[in-house]
């Protein structure tokens, strides 16, 4: 079998990892040697799909109107986890209470799109593509924040640089940059991740990397280059750390082997995964029911990701976002509707957490965007903006979210000492 | 049918190849069309075309089939499902019974668990039927023993439980293991029959431990209605959800009314319900039985009106909680003799807030009624609109859907007064207002468009030309939303059987392993096995919550995830690895030398359409002497077919259809 172009570039002399078993002490070896410059530097963006409803994830109890519009499903004062007299976690975000304390959560409230859409399906696909209201763009923002990275030695490149973890690639990653998606690592490889590698895994190969299909091409090669390395590293021998209990689900899983692969140095600079069940249109539930399952998984996957990764959590920033919030008043059916704006948390070693960035818009009727949603005061994309310039060191921002004043004068600084406390109009009641 | 191709050439072309006598009936048609021998397929790969595009692919002898008969001839039948022949598909679906029962049957035969809870209630008695009972009774003890457990652990704490739950628990399973063997001694009948007189604890506990391998030894033997029992008495809701999804991949594979099973397959997706949500694990069977197909290829207005008053959609949009905010039941006014709606008068006051389940609008239906079944996001309608159209829809709703019921209209949760939708006055007119809309919906020139270029996505490419989605549109508005007319429009198009169409879109998981059981033509005993692959390859049968449905276009496939699940499911499909899946050594061609043997595979399974670069990949693995079996002592051994024909299913070229 040949050896891919790509990989025998990548990792030089140790092409050997194409051809056969390597010893794992040359494996470790070879991927040992990291990327220069922002080399370690991690970004796991995390997909709430559905809808998320923020009013309910960070509630701001000290909004009287909060508990006027919400008569069934609020969350009541005194079951919040309170951050700072105004504002709340939700009862089943307790394993982000920790990480608030240490000032590595950080919280963006009445964040979003611009774009008036309350189509799921829109929304993310703006959300994803990083340019709202703009349905030509054709690659993710996550795929471009790694385009103009000060140009990477050909070693940098891993064929895990982009992943998502899920049974397809998302929007979100798609684009020039090679990104692969991952279900799951211990099925990654034909006929199992066989430590021997296949002869049928090589006829394949060679099937797909002289094939004339462009897109079958492509795919085929950085498939073939990520199972070698795979094999190689075999991260499946990395466990959870102790304390890391990941709870059962996709979303757990997802995170449970990003911190595999993260753990076998297989060069992960940006990661994607998701989780759904948000749309609560019918019996959302307040401190138990719905919202609360769903918000369990999500906290305590994460909160488990973080004391897995342990020291390596130091280079490493999670950011969340959903495609729109939710109606600020409880519908008929003590569920929400298609809303507006929403909350993000951005969580990891370098931020400057324990504190709620944003200039929160109030929850009055004439402070509502028509009449009926949370108003959008801090665009997404300066939260993503920010991230990818300060923390992946892209300061290339009109390349990556293309037509949006992203300049670092404007940033709400959550990497920075200097931080924007967030305005409160409003006393407790 | 007015399709362009053929050419004289080619039939020539074709006659030394010796396909010849299957050529002639085709002749001489549009002759006056045909422009140039390189802007057509030849009639081999039209036939190809059809199958791939049509169908989900072609079975062994299919090409020359349609070859035979005529592709126009063939499409013709297609789309006039009634007049063919399916009785041997329906042979094999006759062990699904649920496939036959209405919603309130289904209900009955296989509890839910509001079902449960209503006799453990005493709200309803247990039925008489033994097996009937059996699952019935095996559930109530499940129920019991699941709320006993939540009061132990209410009053003990979850971490001083844990020892002696364990230490039961491994009794149990012990006991139970046991058990199994016992039972597995027997032959069939007397195995049900000792089964059946167990205590329901003891039927609960066998049927728990019936995994894998020990599964299909107990239901060895056993018939259908008899495997369907032990299965309900594990879990009765699996059933329902199993023979569903076995029903869809049968008819796939099997159905000789393969376009109507494709456009069955589009229109589900068109109008998406997730099988998860709550009672729609119930209502799918029906919604697909009676609302889908029978207008997959009928008029798309009643395929709308279909799914809006389907207990499915009503349940899985919510629409069957929207409360009008001005309506009775939202004012709190009791049932009255006279229900006059035109009387009342519209109140813009504050919405009811008094408390109850329902007492308010419910905005999901409407938008994703614009949205997505008919307009389009970009189809010109605006949040009042949706809000409108929410309006409109109450009152559609069901009567005790976890217990079977249909779709009802409830005046006293119907919004009084009038409504406007896309700038028409909606006069109140109770549950005809609805219609109405669909109506206007219907047959908008925004839906004629979203609609048509859906299916031009579907059937022609990831980025249809839009001539054709125009004269599909126009068709579409023109002939009363008939889909058979628009698909007609379509098949006669020159877009369609342009030959850089040929083989360019990309299977979705669905088409994909489906297409290569047919191709392989495997013997299918257990659909289950494949579903379970489609799930890993990220499209689980009526598993997308979303009511977008799933992608037609190739980027939302083609991944390295997927890909690898690809060439997996090949391999081990054609080394009789897939559970429940037979190959026929006899559908496939078997030759002595090996490049032989893979050229005829080659013609099996892809008509020959198989790259320089896939060709020599294989033709390098078969100087293995492993792969060609080719031995100095043993020359004539065939080598091995199985591997080739995986290796050809998981090819680049296999992916497209």
């Amino acid at each position: 079998m040949s050896i891919t172009r790509r990989v025998f570039l990548r990792n030089g002399g140790l092409a050997v990892i194409g051809t056969a078993a390597v010893p794992s002490f040359l494996a470790r070896a070879a991927y040992a040697a990291e990327p220069v410059g922002a080399k370690n530097k991690r970004l796991v963006v995390i997909f709430q799909r559905g809808a998320a409803d923020g009013l309910n994830i960070v509630v701001p109890h000290g909004e009287r109107a909060y508990y006027a519009m919400r008569p069934s499903i609020n969350i009541p004062r005194n079951q919040v986890i309170d951050l700072d007299g105004f504002f709340g976690l939700h009862p089943s975000l307790s394993p982000f209470q920790p990480l608030w304390k240490q000032r590595h959560l950080a919280i963006v409230h009445a964040a979003g799109s611009p774009d008036p859409t309350r189509s799921h399906f829109d929304a993310q696909d703006f959300m994803e593509s990083g340019t709202p209201s703009v349905k030509a763009t054709e690659d993710g923002w996550l795929n471009r924040s790694l385009h103009s990275l000060p140009s990477p030695a050909p070693t940098d490149q891993s064929a895990f640089r982009a992943i998502a973890l899920g049974p397809s690639l998302p929007r979100i990653l798609s684009g020039s940059e090679p990104a692969i998606a991952i279900n799951n690592i211990n099925e990654f490889g034909v006929g199992g991740n066989n430590p021997k590698g296949t002869p049928n895994a090589n006829t394949f190969e060679a099937m797909y990397e002289h094939s004339v299909d462009s897109v079958l091409h492509g795919t085929g090669q950085e498939t073939f280059d990520a199972v070698k390395m795979l094999r190689s590293a075999d991260p499946a021998k990395y466990k959870p750390a102790a304390g890391a209990d990941y709870p059962n689900g996709r979303f757990g899983d997802s995170l449970k082997q990003l911190a595999q692969l993260i753990k076998a140095n297989l060069g992960v600079q940006v990661a994607f995964a998701d989780i759904g069940g948000w749309d609560h249109h019918v019996n959302e539930g307040s401190t138990q029911g719905q919202i609360a399952n769903v918000l369990h998984e999500f906290s305590q996957s994460l909160g488990a990701f973080w004391t897995d990764l342990g020291d390596l959590a130091e280079d490493t920033v999670v950011v969340t976002m959903s495609e729109f919030g939710r109606t600020a008043r409880e519908n008929g059916n003590r569920g929400t509707d298609h809303g507006h704006a929403n909350v993000m948390f951005v969580m990891g070693g370098p931020v400057k957490g324990g504190k709620v960035y944003g200039r929160w818009p109030g929850l009055d009727q004439s402070q509502l965007y028509e009449g009926r949603d949370l108003a959008v005061t801090t665009d997404f994309r300066q939260v993503l903006g920010e991230a990818v310039y300060k923390h992946l060191g892209n300061k290339a921002l009109n390349q990556v979210f293309p037509g949006f004043d992203n300049q670092p004068g404007k940033f709400l600084s959550i990497w920075d000492k200097t931080t924007t406390q967030l305005s409160r109009r409003r006393l407790p009641p | 049918m007015k399709l362009e191709r053929l050419q004289v050439g080619t039939v020539l072309l074709l006659s030394l190849l010796g396909f010849g006598a299957s050529v002639q009936l085709a002749v001489g048609k549009k002759k006056e069309k045909q422009a140039s021998a390189a802007a057509q397929m030849d009639q081999r790969k039209q036939a190809v075309h059809a199958l791939n595009r049509l169908a989900f692919g072609p079975r062994p002898g299919d090409v020359d089939h349609v070859m035979a008969i005529g592709v126009d001839n063939w499409i013709d039948q297609q789309l006039h499902p009634d007049k063919i022949d399916d009785n041997a598909l329906d042979a094999r679906l006759s062990p699904f019974r649920t496939l036959r029962m209405n919603t309130h049957e289904i209900v009955e035969n296989f509890p839910s668990e509001q079902m449960i809870k209503a006799i453990a209630d005493g709200r309803q008695s247990l039925p008489s039927d033994p097996q009937k009972r059996a699952i019935y009774q095996a559930q109530l003890e499940r129920y019991q023993n699941k709320e006993d457990r939540k009061q132990q652990t209410a009053v003990a704490g979850p971490d001083k439980m844990a020892d002696d739950e364990r230490f039961l628990r491994l009794q149990e399973r012990m006991n139970a293991d046991q058990k199994v063997e016992d039972l597995l001694d027997m032959p069939p009948d007397e195995r049900m029959k000792t089964l059946l007189k167990m205590s329901p604890e003891d039927q609960r506990l066998v049927t728990d431990s019936l995994q894998g391998d020990k599964r299909d030894e107990f239901l060895e033997g056993m018939n259908p209605r008899q495997r369907e029992t032990v299965e309900a008495i594990n879990h009765p809701q699996q059933v329902v959800n199993n023979e569903l999804v076995e029903g869809k991949l049968l008819r796939a594979i099997y159905s000789n009314r393969q376009l109507q099973e494709v456009m069955t397959d589009f229109w589900f997706n068109h109008f998406n319900v997730f099988l998860g949500k709550g009672a729609d694990h119930y209502l799918l069977t029906s919604y697909e039985r009676d609302v889908i197909r029978p207008s997959a290829l009928g008029k798309f207005e009643d395929l709308l009106v279909a799914t809006a008053q389907s207990p499915a959609m009503l349940f899985y949009l919510d629409n069957w909680l929207s409360v009008g905010p001005n309506s009775d039941v939202a004012n709190g006014i009791p049932k009255r003799a006279n229900n006059d709606w035109k009387r009342r008068v519209r109140n813009n006051g504050q919405t009811n807030q008094s408390k109850g389940k329902r007492n308010g609008l419910n905005e999901n239906y409407g938008r994703e009624l614009m949205e997505l079944h008919t307009l389009g996001v970009n189809g010109g309608y605006t949040q009042q609109d949706v809000t409108e159209v929410a309006r409109v829809f109450t009152g559609w709703t069901l009567k005790q859907p976890n217990l079977g019921g249909g779709f009802t209209f409830e005046e006293r949760t119907h919004e009084p007064g009038d409504k406007t939708v896309l700038g028409h006055r909606i006069k109140p007119k109770g549950e005809k207002e609805g219609l109405e809309v669909l109506h206007i919906l219907a047959h908008h020139p925004s839906t004629a468009k979203f609609v048509c270029t859906k299916l031009a996505v579907r059937f022609v490419s990831d980025d249809p030309p839009q001539a054709l989605v125009d004269r599909m549109a126009q068709t579409f508005l023109k002939k009363d939303a008939s889909i058979r007319e628009v698909l007609k429009t379509m098949l006669d198009s020159p877009e369609f059987w342009a030959p850089d169409a040929y083989r360019a879109k990309v299977k979705t998981p669905l088409e994909f392993v489906v297409s290569a059981v047919r191709a392989s033509g495997a013997e299918v005993t257990d659909a289950m096995p494949i579903a379970h692959q489609l799930q890993n390859m990220g499209m689980p049968l009526y598993g997308m919550q979303p009511p977008t449905g799933y992608s037609m276009k190739a980027d939302a496939w083609v991944n390295s995830s997927a890909l690898l699940g690809r060439m997996n499911f090949a391999l081990a499909l054609t080394s009789g690895k897939v559970k429940g899946v037979q190959v026929d050594s006899e559908q496939l061609p078997v030759r002595n030398d090996p490049q032989q043997a893979l050229a005829a595979l080659e013609n099996a399974l892809l008509s020959g359409d198989v790259s320089k670069q896939t060709n020599d990949a294989i033709a390098a693995r078969l100087q293995d002497s492993k792969i060609s079996r080719r031995k100095l002592d043993d020359p004539a051994r065939p080598p091995n077919i199985s591997l080739i024909a995986g290796l050809l299913l998981g090819s680049p070229e296999f992916q497209r259809r």
